[in-house]
């Protein structure tokens, strides 16, 4: 049994809070948060909660944390969860700059401990069907590609409005904008796709004057297999739920692929079915395919179940700290074009 | 008798098409100002983030307009504040400049006030024989003249917005969530404590079952004789909207005797063009969609997200 702590308890920690007490031999032993409100879930679940992660650490017997927390509270949890030993699983995106991603990959192995970064994009159904393909030689050899990702940010809201957490707006705090909340996901699908991604042009846009970018549009070109990349981003569209305005089309020598084609066209009608999927397997005892309704939702729990189950059975993690690294270098590369890079 | 006036602009409107539509209305509109105008406020309609082209705020374009218009009858001396209240989701801090109103104020040198900051007073009246005290910045009480530029838009809680919903954002508290049990009384009771002299209402880009280029400007000099033909155009029985119907009955505007003066469009034509949507199915489908995912939760198991709860 993997005993797994959660440190922020906010929407993204809820989730994996969430994700987690359905994971296979996963126990989720205790969580912190200084929010009160967000603990009360935990104790909902009968989750020992604590109102400060070093607190946790001290108190509980822990193999794994999750750690969930603002960008700018990152480093020094991770920290101090690696010099107790526990193996990591992060939300993306790894660091708020470069200098940052470098320090934590420092200590994490310095610790020999592992960890993981959440990016969940790349476990869409519809991206790993096309990455299938791609080395299928389905596509043949890819010339181009282009990845579009454009959403509210954090200036969205769900069901109900709720306020933007005041850290989204700060570029010390949150270390970019657009480009290293949604960017980083299209990146690291490129990258993982394409390998040795170096930045070829670049701009960041500011329609809504924030202290960070609110659109940035990056072309990128791969070292091992000259493809060209047009990574497409912005916080700037009106979306709500279950709409996703999200693509990667990859056009190759023998046709062209796109991610559009390969999710289901009509999520409300998906979400029927998949429901009824899980009722099934609810009635045949076997396990959900949990959040398989939402579509998108559903990576969350699965790369979750992934890191747990390579922890559990000591294998290599799925994603390693260097692809996130690389992933880190090409964000920091399009801010220092830019003159948005944060020294931290 | 209250007047209501309904004029358009070309489709692909320009900032001058919009000018003029603006400062027809008014001269259509008439309104017999007071003698002396010294201060002048003007409540816009941003009430989330969103930008004007999703038709959920009102167009700065259109407070730029007003503000010509003002300076042009009044001088340059007149003392004008665009406002807006901080809302349980929305910090005007942040908006102002989100949606562009601070480059805005800056560029017509007028003020941009917090309707949440500075001088604020409970004031109580009665609606439907019951007290309703609410807290009202001073600014709105005080000043010379209120003009309301509300959006023309679906909303999901009280079916269609305009120039009575728009004065509910100008309510003080911040957590205005906290109203939402008693909304119709409290959009009433904030219109009975302040009084909109002037609507005039944004319907550039509407907001129905989809966002549409409408090009229509309203002016009104009865916020809810303006809201009854709003609704109209919007395909509602105005007497069907719980607030409107509400506002009729507290006598708050005269919705007997309304002139609309149509001049380049006409009240038929802007109806059939407005993306229509309806209220009544937006309920029963979200509604129903909540309630069965809440059913197909404690049968199967599955994991809700939290950004499907409120």
């Amino acid at each position: 049994m993997l005993r797994l702590g959660l440190i922020g308890m906010g929407k993204m920690g809820q989730l994996h809070f969430l994700n987690a007490l359905h994971v296979k031999d996963v126990k989720m032993v205790a969580v912190a948060d200084k929010s009160k409100r967000n603990r009360s879930m935990a104790e909902k679940y009968h989750v020992t909660a604590y109102d400060d992660y070093e607190q946790l650490f001290k108190s509980e017997e822990l193999d794994a944390a999750i750690i969930s927390l603002p960008n700018f509270l990152r480093e020094d949890s991770i920290v101090q969860a690696a010099e107790k030993g526990l193996d990591l699983f992060v939300d993306k995106p790894l660091a708020r700059s470069l200098d940052e991603a470098k320090r934590i990959d420092e200590k994490v192995k310095k610790e020999g401990v592992r960890m993981m970064t959440g990016v969940n994009y790349r476990y869409f159904d519809c991206v790993q069907v096309l990455k299938g393909m791609l080395d299928d030689g389905m596509i043949g050899d890819v010339v181009f590609a282009t990845a579009d990702l454009v959403l509210n940010g954090p200036l969205g809201h769900g069901r109900v409005p709720t306020p933007v957490p005041e850290w989204w707006l700060s570029k010390e705090q949150a270390g970019g904008g657009a480009l290293l909340d949604l960017g980083y996901h299209l990146i690291d699908i490129l990258n993982w796709m394409f390998g040795d991604l170096h930045v070829e042009y670049s701009k960041l846009g500011y329609r809504f004057q924030l202290p960070v970018e609110d659109g940035a549009q990056v072309v990128l070109r791969s070292g091992k297999s000259g493809v060209n990349c047009c990574v497409n981003v912005g916080w700037f569209s009106k979306t709500i739920f279950p709409d996703f305005n999200f693509r990667v089309n990859l056009h190759g020598t023998v046709g062209y692929k796109s991610t559009d084609d390969l999710a289901p066209r009509n999520l409300r009608v998906h979400a029927i079915k998949a429901a009824s999927g899980n009722m099934l397997r609810r009635i045949t005892g076997k396990q959900l395919k949990y959040l398989s309704y939402t579509y998108y939702y559903h990576s969350f729990f699965h790369i979750l179940e992934l890191f747990c189950n390579a922890i559990q059975n000591d294998t290599e993690l799925p994603i390693s700290l260097k692809e996130e690294i690389d992933v880190m270098k090409i964000i920091d590369d399009v801010y220092r074009r830019s003159g948005a890079v944060l020294n931290v | 008798m209250s007047k209501v006036v309904l004029t358009s602009t070309p489709q692909n409107f320009t900032d001058s098409d919009i000018r003029d539509a603006v400062s027809r209305a008014f001269d259509l509109l008439n309104y017999n100002f007071p003698e002396k105008v010294e201060t002048v406020v003007i409540k816009a309609n941003l009430c989330y983030y969103w930008d004007y082209s999703t038709g959920e705020t009102t167009d700065p374009r259109v407070v730029a307009a007003i503000i010509d218009y003002i300076r042009a009858k009044f001088g340059d001396y007149v003392d004008i504040s665009v406002a807006e209240a901080d809302a349980t989701a929305m910090k005007t801090r942040h908006c102002f400049k989100i949606l562009g109103y601070d480059r805005l104020c800056q560029a017509k040198k007028v003020n941009l006030v917090n309707l949440s900051d500075g001088d604020i007073v409970e004031k109580e009246t009665v609606v439907d024989n019951k007290s309703v005290t609410l807290p009202v910045n001073k600014i709105l009480l005080e000043s010379d003249l209120v003009i309301n530029v509300p959006k023309m838009k679906a909303h999901n809680l009280v079916g269609m917005t305009c120039s009575l919903k728009n004065l509910f954002g100008a309510i003080s508290k911040p957590r205005k969530f906290s109203y939402h049990p008693n909304l119709h009384a409290t959009i009433v009771g904030i219109n009975k404590l302040v009084k909109s002299d002037i609507c005039i209402v944004d319907g550039l880009i509407v907001h129905g079952k989809h966002s549409k280029k409408l090009g229509v400007i309203l002016a009104g000099d009865d916020a809810l004789a303006t809201d009854f033909v709003v609704a109209k155009i919007m395909g509602f029985n105005p007497r069907s909207v719980g607030h409107l119907k509400l506002a009729a009955k507290e006598k708050i505007g005269d919705v007997n005797n309304i002139d609309v003066i149509e001049d380049t469009i006409s009240l038929e034509e802007a109806t059939k063009l407005f993306p229509h949507s309806s209220f009544l199915m937006h309920k029963i489908s979200w509604g129903l969609q909540l309630r069965l995912l809440d059913v197909y939760f404690k049968l199967s198991g599955d994991v809700s997200p939290p950004f499907l709860k409120s």
